[in-house]
């Protein structure tokens, strides 16, 4: 160096800029490979290699999990024995929670009377706000504890990021990125969570069309709903051994459609809105761990089960007293809810639906678990959500007293599907996106590609099959 | 609807002050650009830029003039240092949009220009200075335009207008100049990019042709001049491969390879986190998955598995290793 040494602070930067200039263009590059030869150096001393045999198990698990022939129904068939499980597992305990909830309530709807509390507030705390309560609870807590753990397994396993692997070129000739699949399995457990685990894309512009499609993928709140109209009209038709399978597998048809959805709008976003290349893809795929249970259990029910249902009570209470009060402020001897179902009907027909499903999801804006409850309250106009024992019960309801046809259901399950997400997800795409517009555009979007969709079908089903 | 603050009528008065610093802004940045390619500003070049009537003109550069920005003598006008400062910030801000749209966001470089148009207005020096440095104070904005430094000087632009480049010389493209943008649109549809070593082979008055060896390109002598080309130097000159050198993406599956070099044309986010990940020369690295389609496939790398798209494969420089 035949500079001058420089001594003050002005001149050691006038001369880190000068000096700058002759830095070759790679010199980052040397940084991280100087870093990387002094790790290595570390390591060779440290560390002793003890045989590769798990890493040979890895591989060869890899191998399998994404072959060609093999990584997509393998990942079908895991995701449909989630589901069948979850189903079957839940039924009972679901119904022995909803049994307890509701001996309780007419108890303590019997102690009020007692004390001469007027009717109104009977009905507006037991029947309205507490009921609401223990049919979500009743509803979505079995499922929830039981998909939730099974899906923390697979993740602890390190089965998503192969799965990410297997679906990328999907997502890429959408215009979309590989992780993509990740927060979509997130969302599968509620899209409020799916939102936020697109924190995991980099890119701002792929992070945006993962949050806007996050909500084709039906979240556990929906599933009742999927489930139900599934055993009603599909599985119905099926011996009883195999009814639970052929629930579980249009469970996993409702869901392809829904990655369709996810796929295509990811594809017009791409070109229109958010028009960009598909961006940098690395993808680090981990090595296979034994899943540590404990852990699993603690994440699964405090940390997700356990927060989905609190918010999903925060809403549903509300909801229960709304309905409750649609339901008993009769002017003029018809109840609100009727009422309004009525003027909703001719929308409803248009789109396949009926005026009380519109208003059953309507009032189930803040929580899509209470969708059901909501619409089979005012079918039966008995004042209060209920649960109705038996399946056959419900399809002669449905069926017999209230016009359902094939359609009804096809294009219920497709509205389940694509429509505006739950209050609490339109919140956090807000907190994620800071954006009033790409909220806006989150909640519309889906709402209207539901209305042209079922509408779309309802009058092919009607010109073709005549329904 | 007339609350203050969020009302309609507050909204509109809003757009108004945000309109005026943005016409403001554009001025002197225009003014700047002319002072440096030589050219005096007047009145009328101003109107072709900013799309005013002559009364709002008229109206703007006296704003300037009483604010103590700008000097004029009868139509023409100057800057003054402290214009200049203001001038040299937008500048700044301007440049550095460019590259952060181009190398962090990876917005496609035929768009950054039109964004950072938009973003370019209202930062102040420290934000400015933050972006600077989460970049690594760079220099050059994806266009090889030189960015102004914090402390208002500009580093001296790169490369000699292809104009006055000698016939026949090789000359490394070391800028394409971005405005306007209809002769960029044209430069980059041409296939033009930044580090290319062409010669010219014709020059007459109504066009200019270039080679870089395989394809020819004509240009008209306005889009040409927008090209500044300097000497190859052994250092800058690319350097060619040997055979044995292939991208990652041609190693068949159960392969191993030596990572060579990352190519030079990869930059910003996605050339740190492959460099981040371990891609760094010398590497060894073997084929592991494919998918059905054949991408992404997945490379082991110092113990990891690791998915890379094509696209990233593409611009790993490997050897086979036997």
């Amino acid at each position: 160096m035949s500079a001058p040494i420089a001594t003050t602070p002005s001149d050691i930067v006038r001369e880190a800029a000068a000096l700058r200039r002759s830095l070759d263009a790679g010199f980052r590059e040397e940084v991280v490979t100087s870093l990387y030869g002094e790790v290595e150096r570390l390591t060779r001393r440290a560390v002793q290699d003890s045989g590769s045999g798990p890493l040979e198990l890895d591989q060869r698990i890899d191998r399998i999990v994404t072959s060609r022939l093999l990584g997509l129904p393998l990942m079908l068939v895991i995701l449909a024995v989630i589901f069948w499980l979850t189903i079957v597992g839940a039924n009972v305990p679901s119904q022995m929670l909803a049994s307890a909830f509701f001996w309780f309530e007419d108890l303590a709807a019997g102690w009020f009377t007692q004390l001469g509390v007027p009717w109104w507030i009977t009905g507006f705390v037991w029947h309205g706000v507490y009921r609401g309560l223990a049919w979500v609870i009743s509803v979505m807590l079995p499922p929830m504890a039981i998909f939730f753990p099974l899906f923390t397994i697979l993740e602890d396993l390190g089965y998503l990021p192969r799965v990410a692997f297997n679906l990328d070129y999907l997502f890429k000739r959408a215009g979309a990125h590989g992780k993509q699949a990740l927060s979509m399995a997130m969302g599968f457990g509620c899209n409020a969570a799916g939102v936020i685990a697109t924190r995991v894309i980099d890119s701002p512009r792929e992070r945006l069309v993962a949050i806007l499609t996050n909500n084709f993928v039906p979240c556990n709140g929906r599933f009742p709903t999927l489930i139900m109209l599934a055993t009603v009209f599909v599985a119905a038709s099926f011996p009883p051994a195999v009814a639970s399978l052929v629930a579980a597998g249009s469970v996993v048809a409702i869901v392809l459609v829904g990655v369709l959805f996810t796929l295509v709008v990811s594809w017009v976003l791409s070109r229109t809105v958010l028009r960009g290349e598909a961006s940098a893809f690395t993808l680090e795929l981990p090595p296979y761990r034994r899943p540590a249970m404990a852990r699993i259990l603690y994440t699964s029910l405090i940390d997700r089960t356990l927060f989905v249902l609190w918010r999903a009570m925060v809403t549903a209470a509300p909801a229960g007293a709304v309905i409750w009060l649609l339901a008993n402020i009769s002017p003029g001897g018809v109840s609100l809810a009727t009422r309004t179902a009525t003027f909703l009907d001719p929308l409803g027909w248009a789109m396949g639906l009926d005026g009380v499903i519109l208003l059953a999801y309507i009032i189930a804006i803040p929580a899509n678990e209470i969708v059901v409850p909501t619409m089979l309250m005012v079918y039966m106009t008995q004042g209060r959500m209920l649960e109705i024992e038996s399946m056959d019960a419900l399809r002669t309801l449905l069926v017999d007293q209230h016009g359902w046809t094939l359609l009804t259901a096809v294009n219920l399950m497709l509205f389940s599907l694509l429509h505006n997400p739950c209050a609490t997800t339109i919140i956090t795409i807000y907190k994620e996106t800071l954006s009033v517009r790409w909220t806006t555009i989150g909640a519309l979007m889906p709402l209207a590609l539901g209305f042209i969709v079922t509408m779309l079908t309802a009058a092919m089903a009607r010109a073709w099959f005549g329904f | 609807m007339l609350v203050p603050s969020h009302g309609v009528l507050a909204q509109f008065r809003k757009y108004r002050v945000t309109q005026a610093r943005e016409r403001t802004e554009n001025a002197l940045k225009h003014l700047l650009r002319q002072a440096t390619d030589g050219h005096v500003a007047s009145f009328t070049s101003l109107q072709g830029v900013l799309r005013m009537s002559d009364r709002q003109l008229m109206g703007l550069t006296q704003r300037l003039e009483r604010e103590g920005l700008v000097r004029s003598e009868g139509t023409q006008f100057q800057l003054t240092p402290e214009g200049e400062r203001v001038a040299l910030h937008v500048l700044r801000a301007h440049r550095l949009w460019e590259l952060y749209l181009a190398d962090e966001l990876g917005v496609p470089i035929g768009r950054v220009h039109e964004q950072a148009e938009r973003a370019e207005h209202g930062l102040t020096k420290e934000q400015l200075d933050r972006l600077s440095a989460s970049m690594g104070h760079p220099e050059l904005d994806p266009h090889g335009d030189p960015i102004p430094t914090g402390d208002g000087s500009i580093p001296e632009s790169p490369g000699t207008p292809l104009g006055a480049w000698p016939p026949s010389t090789p000359g490394r493209i070391v800028h394409l100049e971005d405005e306007p943008p209809l002769a960029y649109a044209q430069l980059s549809a041409a296939g033009l990019r930044l580090g290319q070593v062409i010669r010219v082979i014709e020059r007459t008055p109504t066009r200019v042709v270039l080679t870089d060896g395989e394809n020819e390109f004509r240009l008209a002598p306005m889009v040409a001049a927008n090209v500044h080309v300097a000497a190859v130097t052994t250092e800058t000159a690319p350097a060619a491969w040997p055979d044995s050198v292939i991208a990652l993406t041609r190693l068949r599956s159960g392969e191993s390879a030596e990572v060579v070099a990352l190519d030079p044309s990869f930059r910003g986010f996605a050339r740190r986190r492959l460099l981040d990940l371990g891609f760094t020369p010398g590497a060894r690295i073997r084929s592991d998955l494919a998918t059905l389609a054949g991408d992404p496939r997945a490379y082991r790398l110092r113990g990891t598995t690791i998915a890379l798209r094509r696209e990233q494969s593409d611009r790993v420089l490997v050897k086979r290793l036997a």
